[in-house]
């Protein structure tokens, strides 16, 4: 009995030697920022997981998780399969959120629906998330992208160039679009991630590698995302859940409150329901095939990718017990 | 001691540099060639002091560049000792027109700079460059800067570092050049004073004719480019019948102006100019009479 | 009588110098304040206080011209008109909240336990910039010197580095995360690519401006090839080698701002940027000025100490600037005169009587 508890602590310390920390790029996204609370409240030491969250712009995190320089990122299902058709082999394994409203076409005044768009000129990132909605938009309302005219604007610039006229409405996501609808009175969203909820999904994506040879800290690390939704669900304590947000994007908890509705957070139960099998918006699986083939049509890329190779949900289910 | 006695004496010298046939030419621009220097020839003998004059154009600074292995040359030779020189070296000291003492040493660190180069330990460089100071008349400058020092100063040190390097012959190219006409003449006479001290051959190159005279045991009067010579020549070695040392009021002597005179004829032959029908231009005011 | 400070080639008197330098600072300030706090200079927008029966709200901000036909709308609908006060757009803050901002960036604690504090951030910048230009210098300086001293080195390594000076430095930024990880070794080599290949080329051309004649001079004198470049090229180049370093730091400084948001976010620029993203102008602009500040204090400090270091240029500090110089550089001198004295005691160097 002794003798097997000292070979056990020998193990452990072992194990404990040879496994540096795992690293996890995450970036200014609410249901990302999300586990900062992990993290406050030292949830990752007490389940003895040895992980490091490194704070990142979203476009340098995507590229340190490509160039092999930390094990996970957090990431849409979209881009995660952008940087898939770069060959970063992955699995997104828990799903944070789904946007749900931060993300929309605003219409200057005049424009009032989709329809209202009829030959009219929308400013948008051509072939990221906005194009997607935007499309989505036309699908709803029986239009295509053949019935309006594209305008390639950097998200950031998309206010001004609302403001000044030369395109009728824009498409981009928190808190840029928020900026537009200021900025030009009168501006409307006339569609946005809530009325399609499910086409944009938030990931926590791992490196396939670092899933295989870490796969029980990773387990671990899922089973502590329920706690954090949680924490954000009981009216007890959400509103210490979004201070300890707001002190990671450095803004004081009011402003950062405003971003909150607008992504809806997937606990357990939701997480379980979206990575079933189906297709359709209500399904991370149904979601990034949409999603593939936009990229495809877009040439965004074009290689082919099976999106089940990019999706495991074994983690978030092992939560459940 | 008599002047020819002292010519006579002097041929008896051995050769220190001799120049042969030198030419320096060089690709113009145009894709033609341009030359500098044709076929100048001549020698000088240990503790001599020849002076070089001439037109401007006439090929004087390239030849004393030629002469310090500063600038290469296109045919001919130049010997030192014999010995045929091929780039600069501590052999051939030189003191330029513009002032070039080092601005970041002391006026001694300057003096001991040639010392250094060749290996001499700091102790015995320190006393030696002071000894060259000393010479100068510079010793209580020695831990001035040089920009502190007024500009017959700083030749007088420059003198100083190239002596100090122990060359064989001194090479000096208008180093009075840009000096006022007081300090010049001072200079002039220390320049001799320290000749007369230390067993040093000298060139020296100017465009002033009465300092070429005034210093020189001989004065070569190089020419301009003409139809006969495509580069700058040598017209004439003329020897100066002036005893040593020299003194301030041989410059009203008869000798001198002659050999003064020959040399600027030599340089500017007489020209015929048509004074009278040159118009004269009114700069005065409107209501003004030209006088 | 000398040409005016304000002639072509006039001269100044030292007060008048004085005079502008403040000047040159007030005057803009001056217009800040004015287009801030003077409202019909510029205030382009109106911040909605009531929005009354228009479709406005709220802490709205809205054009002038745009409000004025809401509020003529409502007149003629005989709704409630839209109430506001003119502002300026919300890039332009006002002098006092970015003194504020500055204030309270300094004194409050960071919202997040464990980040650093606002002097720490800017202390972490600084240090990115020191390592980015020491290491540039230690490769950019001895190289520059040779290319400016040696012909074939200058048509060996000049060229290509003319080609990659042009290329973006941030452009860079995968490949050195790639390369060198998520910390602040790729900042650190932005700087160093932001930086070096124009240090390069600028000390080349430094060495080559070095007056021809010093050089000639030393060949005369025997100095053989090294001790020409040591002896020689490097003392005559200093003076002018210090002011382009100083010139070339200011440069690294214009390359922090993406060098820092590669990899894990750090240091002030996170802090700008971060703030933009939420529209706190007022932190935005001390986070700038910040920099503005540090740059130039640290630009005039070197320049000052650059009076000392080259007593042979000619420039004559004034006394009180000697005697404070004295005492700062006193520590690093220490050693050096402890040594002098040592070595003046030492038994081997006593002179026999």
């Amino acid at each position: 009995m002794l003798r097997s508890l000292a070979a056990l602590v020998l193990a452990f310390a072992a194990v404990h030697a040879a496994d540096p920390p795992l690293k996890v790029a995450y970036s200014d996204w609410p249901g990302w920022t999300a586990w900062e609370i992990a993290i406050q409240k030292g949830w990752f030491k007490e389940a003895g997981v040895n992980v490091e969250f490194v704070w990142m712009e979203y476009g340098p995190s995507m590229e340190a998780f490509q160039a092999g320089k930390v094990d996970a990122v957090t990431v849409t299902n979209g881009d995660q399969l952008v940087m898939g058709a770069a060959g970063k082999a992955s699995k997104g394994i828990i799903l944070t959120d789904y946007s749900n409203g931060n993300d929309m076409i605003v219409g200057k005044p005049g424009i009032n629906s989709v329809k209202d768009l009829k030959g009219k000129k929308v400013g948008l990132e051509v072939g990221f998330v906005e194009h997607l909605l935007l499309l989505k938009a036309l699908e709803a309302n029986g239009m295509t992208e053949a019935d309006i005219t594209l305008v390639n604007v950097p998200t950031n610039d998309t206010p001004q160039t609302l403001a000044s006229g030369q395109v009728d409405a824009i498409g981009a996501w928190y808190p840029v679009s928020g900026q537009a609808l200021e900025q030009v009175p009168g501006s409307k969203p006339i569609f946005t991630s809530k009325d399609a909820p499910g086409l944009i999904y938030d990931f926590t994506v791992v490196a396939t590698e670092s899933l295989t040879k870490r796969k029980a800290d990773w387990l671990k690390i899922a089973a502590i995302w329920p706690k954090v939704t949680a924490y954000l669900a009981d009216p007890a304590t959400r509103e210490d859940g979004i201070k300890i947000m707001a002190a990671r994007v450095n803004v004081p908890p009011a402003k950062y409150a405003a971003a909150m509705p607008g992504t809806f957070i997937l606990d357990l139960a939701g997480n379980l329901e979206r990575f079933a099998k189906t297709d359709g918006l209500g399904s991370v699986y149904g979601s990034s095939k949409i999603a593939h083939a936009f990229n495809l049509a877009n040439k965004v890329y074009d290689k082919p990718l099976n999106v089940e190779d990019f999706i495991d949900p074994s983690f978030i289910q092992a939560a459940k017990k | 001691m008599s002047v020819s006695d002292r010519f006579r004496r002097i041929a008896a010298r051995p050769v220190v540099l001799d120049v042969q046939h030198l030419g320096m030419a060089f690709p113009g621009s145009g894709g033609g060639v341009v030359h500098a220097l044709h076929d100048v020839s001549f020698q000088v003998r240990r503790r001599e002091f020849v002076t070089v004059v001439g037109a401007s154009g006439c090929g004087k600074s390239t030849l004393v560049r030629i002469l310090a292995g500063l600038t290469a040359h296109s045919s001919g030779e130049v010997l030192l000792d014999g010995r045929p020189v091929n780039g600069p070296g501590p052999d051939r000291g030189m003191v330029f027109q513009g002032y070039t003492l080092f601005p970041w040493l002391s006026v001694l660190k300057n003096v001991m700079f040639g010392l250094e180069m060749q290996e001499v330990g700091h102790d015995a460089a320190r006393a030696e460059a002071l000894q060259w100071l000393d010479l100068v008349g510079l010793a209580h400058k020695a831990e001035a800067w040089p920009h502190q020092l007024s500009g017959g100063q700083r030749q007088r040190v420059a003198i100083a570092r190239a002596l100090a390097a122990k060359p064989r012959i001194l090479l000096m190219d208008e180093p009075f050049g840009a000096l006022d006409p007081q300090t010049r003449a001072n200079l002039q006479e220390h320049l001799l004073q320290i000749w007369s001290h230390v067993d040093i051959t000298i060139v020296f190159i100017t465009h002033d004719i009465d300092e070429a005279v005034w210093l020189a045991d001989r004065v070569l009067v190089l020419q301009p480019p003409d139809a006969a010579h495509p580069g700058g020549w040598l017209r004439e070695a003329v020897e100066v019948p002036l005893p040593v040392p020299r003194t301030r009021a041989m410059l009203a002597s008869d000798a001198f102006r002659a050999t003064r005179e020959r040399i600027d004829a030599l340089i500017h032959p007489p020209q015929v100019h048509a004074a009278e029908r040159l118009p004269v231009f009114k700069l005065t005011q409107a209501g003004d009479e030209i006088l | 009588m000398a040409r005016g400070g304000w002639r072509v080639g006039g001269e100044l008197s030292p007060r008048s110098a004085a005079v502008l330098w403040c000047c040159a600072f007030l005057l803009p300030l001056a217009a800040w304040c004015a287009v801030s706090y003077v409202p019909w200079l510029w205030h382009p927008q109106v911040l909605i206080s009531e929005p009354g029966g228009s479709s406005y709200s709220a802490g709205m901000r809205v054009e002038r011209a745009d409000f004025a036909a809401a509020q003529r709308e409502a007149a003629s609908a005989g709704t409630a008109p839209p109430s506001g006060e003119r502002v300026n757009p919300i890039f332009l803050p006002a002098p006092h909240a970015v003194g504020q901002a500055l204030w309270t960036g300094f004194t409050t604690p960071p919202l997040r336990r464990g980040d650093p504090w606002l002097h720490e951030s800017l202390g972490h910048s600084v240090s990115v910039i020191l390592w980015g230009f020491v290491i540039a210098s230690l490769i950019g300086v001895p190289l520059g010197i040779l290319c400016g001293a040696v012909p074939a080195m200058a048509r060996l390594v000049e060229p290509f580095v003319d080609f990659i000076r042009y290329m973006p430095a941030p452009a860079f930024g995968a490949l050195c995360v790639a390369v060198l990880g998520i910390n602040d070794a790729p900042k650190i080599a932005i700087i160093v690519i932001g930086t070096l290949f124009q240090m390069v080329l600028v000390i080349a051309n430094t060495t080559r401006n070095l007056d021809r004649s010093l050089v000639e001079a030393a060949l005369t004198l025997g100095a053989s090839d090294k001790r020409l470049l040591l002896r020689v090229v490097v003392p005559g180049i200093l003076p002018n080698l210090y002011t382009d370093l100083r010139v070339l730091l200011g440069w690294a400084w214009t390359y922090l701002i993406v060098a820092e948001l590669i990899g894990a976010s750090s240091g002030i620029s996170w802090y700008i940027n971060q703030q933009g993203k939420y529209r706190a102008y007022e932190n935005v602009f001390a986070g700038i000025i910040l920099i503005g500040i540090i740059g130039l204090v640290s630009d005039q400090v070197l320049a000052w100490i650059g009076r000392f270091l080259f007593p042979w240029s000619g420039q004559r500090p004034s006394k009180p600037s000697q005697i404070a110089f004295a005492i700062v550089s006193f520590p690093l001198r220490l050693p050096w005169i402890l040594l002098v004295l040592a070595r003046k005691h030492h038994p081997a160097n006593q002179v026999k009587p």
